[in-house]
């Protein structure tokens, strides 16, 4: 008795394979931006891996913290690997869902009825950049514990709410061994926990609603249209894909691997050039750039507002946008794309 | 007008008292602003110490200083008046004060009250005694009406400013004629090691004039006295010279001590080359070689040794550090033998080979485990690179496989498809 036939006798699973045999992927020149979902996809299952093997070893705790990640790298056999693949495919990670949720604003993918795909989406890219901010500060270095410092400042700064959410951040007043404490908890237990939630909901709607196709697609004649089967032509595909992905993640590891730096000092003055990481950067740029105060508001707080009523209209893009505005939608969209990429770019070169 | 500008003038630069209720001071300071600017006497008048704590003229000019537009009575008619001291009168002036333990218990506790009878046993205060007034007295050093406490950063006597005081006098080939002959003592002193730590780095705790020939009892140090002088801070030195076959026969011949090797005013940075025999210090008093030779080139030998190998295992771990290793623990292990280092360079004023090498012997094995630890990093990266190599070979054959794959199930597709048809 086979394997499948097993299965089969107990879980029916026949339903499934008939399901992935008759799912389609629509060929077109568009066609490669579909794998980007299934390359984040790999990056967050890196992401599990390589964080439990380092959750062996790691000591969180203001006393414990640095030490143990110099004895990952430096003692523990293929330790500096895991790290090295954690924090390449982290960033990697962070940048392939910006794509992803870019490639699927412009293909307008997000149009009924797959609205509720796209805020799954982006509450996933939010996740994921809670997941950078809370594992930047876990190696407890200097440049970590500051941008730490820096970071809950801002949140200090949302309007009615700010001390509560810095203290809550911070459990206490200042950036201590409580709050790595706090931020591994959200790191490796409550954030997993919420990602994979939105995750399988994100995954499901994908496939009971099927691969969207952009509108100029869609009214090619039916006899024109190429379509490949999901199983197994486009998995072996994003397979391929996910083992190169794998090579360059090894490639950066050996070759340009992360400094650990020195250890964090609360009682030192900050050193220079404290920076968010990367993802951040076009946001804390912008809140250098603004004036001390604008109309009646601080430069900070006006910033803060900014950048949360904006994404909160990036998140109901759906329900907002009518066909009429589509050309102004895109412009907005390629304005903020150039936004974020000039202003990162300032931050890291000024 | 003149008057209110001259009143603005006094009010604004005498920012830490009242105007000072002073006869003496009222009238001079009419006649002082007929001088030029460098030349008034009451320049920093404001500022002095004594002025600062409530004494006038008169307690050291004598005269009353409560008659008021009364030159006769402030002067002249007083019998207290002394007028302008001489060098003699000025120091003991000072001292009437300055050697009272009860009065200047006033002012600190913790104040000295020596400075006179120790003036009198420095050189200058023998040469004053026998009547030559060029030699320095109190003001030369403090100043004269701006006397600032010795601890202010622009009193003449602090720290920093204490060689360009005394060179005041000691540099000048005219003023010195006929007492020294040396005057580049000040040059001497700002390229040694000490100068440079003093003036350019502004290590306070560097060694000015006063702090090797004495302050108030300030002399040449006696032949005998010189490992004294400077075991006062290199204390290690002088005890292993102490200690060594050296110190008799320097003792014995009235050869000074570290003045022979080192020198005395321009004191370089030590190097190991004084060991060589050329170029080196050992020959000048033993250019027959010999024995001291062979010891000199033996207590380099380990210094180089020592020296050589903890700059070899430095470039190393650099090498290492660069291509992102882990190293920072080889950096005790560095830091082991460069203290090592400093001790052996000190353990050379025993003379003993055997000393040396007992100092050095820690730092030698610290630097070659800093180099077998930095050489294992170094093969560690190299064994990176090289499972790299190998893994990216499988990564590339299993995609290779994938791609065969996809050809193959799509190629099957397109049979099935022309079959159908």
């Amino acid at each position: 008795m086979s394997v499948t036939s097993w299965l089969q006798e107990r879980f029916d699973i026949a339903a499934v394979q008939k399901f992935a045999a008759k799912k389609q992927v629509p060929v077109f020149f568009g066609t490669v931006w579909y794998y980007l979902g299934g390359v984040s996809l790999f990056l967050f299952i890196l992401q599990v891996l390589t964080g439990i093997l380092l959750s062996l070893y790691y000591q969180p705790g203001a006393a414990t913290a640095y030490e143990s990640v110099k004895f990952i790298v430096s003692k523990v056999e293929f330790g500096w690997l895991m790290r090295e693949i954690h924090s390449w495919s982290a960033n990697l990670f962070v940048f392939f869902i910006f794509l992803h949720m870019f490639t699927v604003f412009f293909s307008k993918a997000y149009r009924k009825p797959r609205e509720l795909t796209w805020v799954s989406g982006m509450i996933l890219l939010a996740l994921a950049m809670v997941f950078g901010f809370s594992g930047y500060l876990l190696p407890w270095n200097e440049l970590a514990y500051f941008a730490t410092k820096v970071g809950t400042d801002i949140a200090g700064a949302v309007p009615f709410i700010g001390s509560f959410l810095t203290q809550v951040l911070r459990a206490g007043d200042e950036v201590s061994g409580a709050t790595l404490s706090r931020f591994y908890s959200i790191h490796t237990a409550i954030l997993p926990l919420v990602f994979i939630v939105f995750l399988g909901i994100h995954l499901i709607m994908i496939q009971v609603q099927g691969m969207s196709v952009p509108e100029a697609q869609e009214n090619v004649p039916p006899e024109k249209k190429k379509t490949m089967p999901f199983f197994p032509n486009f998995v072996v595909r994003d397979l391929m894909l996910w083992l190169i992905m794998l090579n360059v993640i090894a490639l950066l590891a050996v070759f340009f691997p992360w400094e650990i730096g020195l250890k964090a000092d609360p009682l030192t003055s900050a050193p220079a050039g404290i920076r968010p990481e990367w993802y951040f950067m076009f946001m804390f740029q912008t809140l250098k750039l603004l004036p001390a105060h604008l109309w009646f508001l601080e430069g900070e707080v006006f910033g803060i507002l900014m950048f949360g009523v904006g994404g909160i209209i990036w998140l109901l893009v759906p329900f907002l946008e009518k066909p009429k505005y589509t050309k102004l939608w895109t412009s907005v969209g390629v304005g903020i794309v150039l936004y974020m990429i000039v202003l990162t770019a300032w931050g890291y070169l000024v | 007008m003149h008057l209110i500008v001259l009143l603005y003038f006094i009010t604004s630069v005498n920012t830490f008292g009242q105007q000072p209720e002073d006869a003496c001071y009222q009238c001079h300071l009419e006649i002082d602003q007929d001088q030029d600017a460098d030349d008034r006497l009451f320049k920093n008048y404001l500022q002095d110490i004594h002025v600062q704590r409530g004494f006038g003229c008169a307690d050291c000019h004598g005269g009353d200083p409560e008659a008021f537009d009364d030159e006769d009575a402030a002067m002249w008619d007083n019998d207290s008046y002394l007028g302008e001291l001489s060098p003699l009168d000025e120091v003991k002036m000072c001292a009437k004060c300055h050697s009272n333990p009860t009065f200047m218990s006033k002012f600190s506790v913790s104040v000295s009250v020596d400075q006179e009878s120790q003036y009198w046993s420095s050189k200058h205060g023998q040469e004053l005694k026998q009547g030559n007034e060029k030699v320095a007295t109190c003001s030369d050093c403090h100043g004269v009406h701006g006397i600032l406490a010795t601890d202010n950063p622009n009193s003449a006597v602090y720290d920093f400013n204490v060689p360009k005081t005394c060179s005041k006098c000691h540099s000048s080939k005219n003023y010195m004629a006929g007492l020294l002959d040396k005057t580049d003592q000040y040059d001497d002193y700002v390229n040694s090691v000490h100068g440079v730590a003093l003036l350019d780095k502004q290590d306070v705790a560097a060694p000015a004039c006063n702090d090797c020939h004495g302050n108030h009892g300030a002399a040449p140090p006696e032949i005998g006295s010189i490992k004294e002088i400077c075991g006062s801070c290199h204390a290690q030195n002088r005890d292993l010279f102490q200690k060594s076959h050296l110190n008799k026969i320097f003792k014995d011949r009235g050869i000074p001590q570290c003045e022979s090797c080192h020198g005395n005013h321009r004191i370089l940075k030590p190097s190991d080359n004084y060991l060589k025999w050329d170029g080196g210090v050992c020959v000048k008093c033993h250019p027959a070689g010999g024995k001291p030779k062979l010891l000199a080139a033996e207590l380099f030998n380990i210094l180089d040794s020592l020296n050589t190998q903890l700059e070899s295992a430095n470039l190393l771990v650099e090498q290492a550090e660069i291509k992102g290793m882990e190293i920072s623990e080889l950096y005790f292990s560095l830091e082991e033998a460069h203290n090592a280092l400093i001790h052996s360079r000190t353990a050379v004023h025993s003379f003993n080979k055997d000393f040396l090498l007992e100092a050095a012997r820690p730092g030698l094995t610290a630097s070659a485990d800093a180099l077998a630890g930095a050489q294992a990093s170094l093969n560690e990266f190299d064994f990176r690179r090289k499972g790299l190599f190998g893994a990216s070979l499988i990564f590339s054959f299993l995609a290779l496989l994938l791609y065969l794959k996809i050809k193959q199930v799509e190629s099957s597709k397109r049979k099935d498809t022309k079959h159908e048809k």
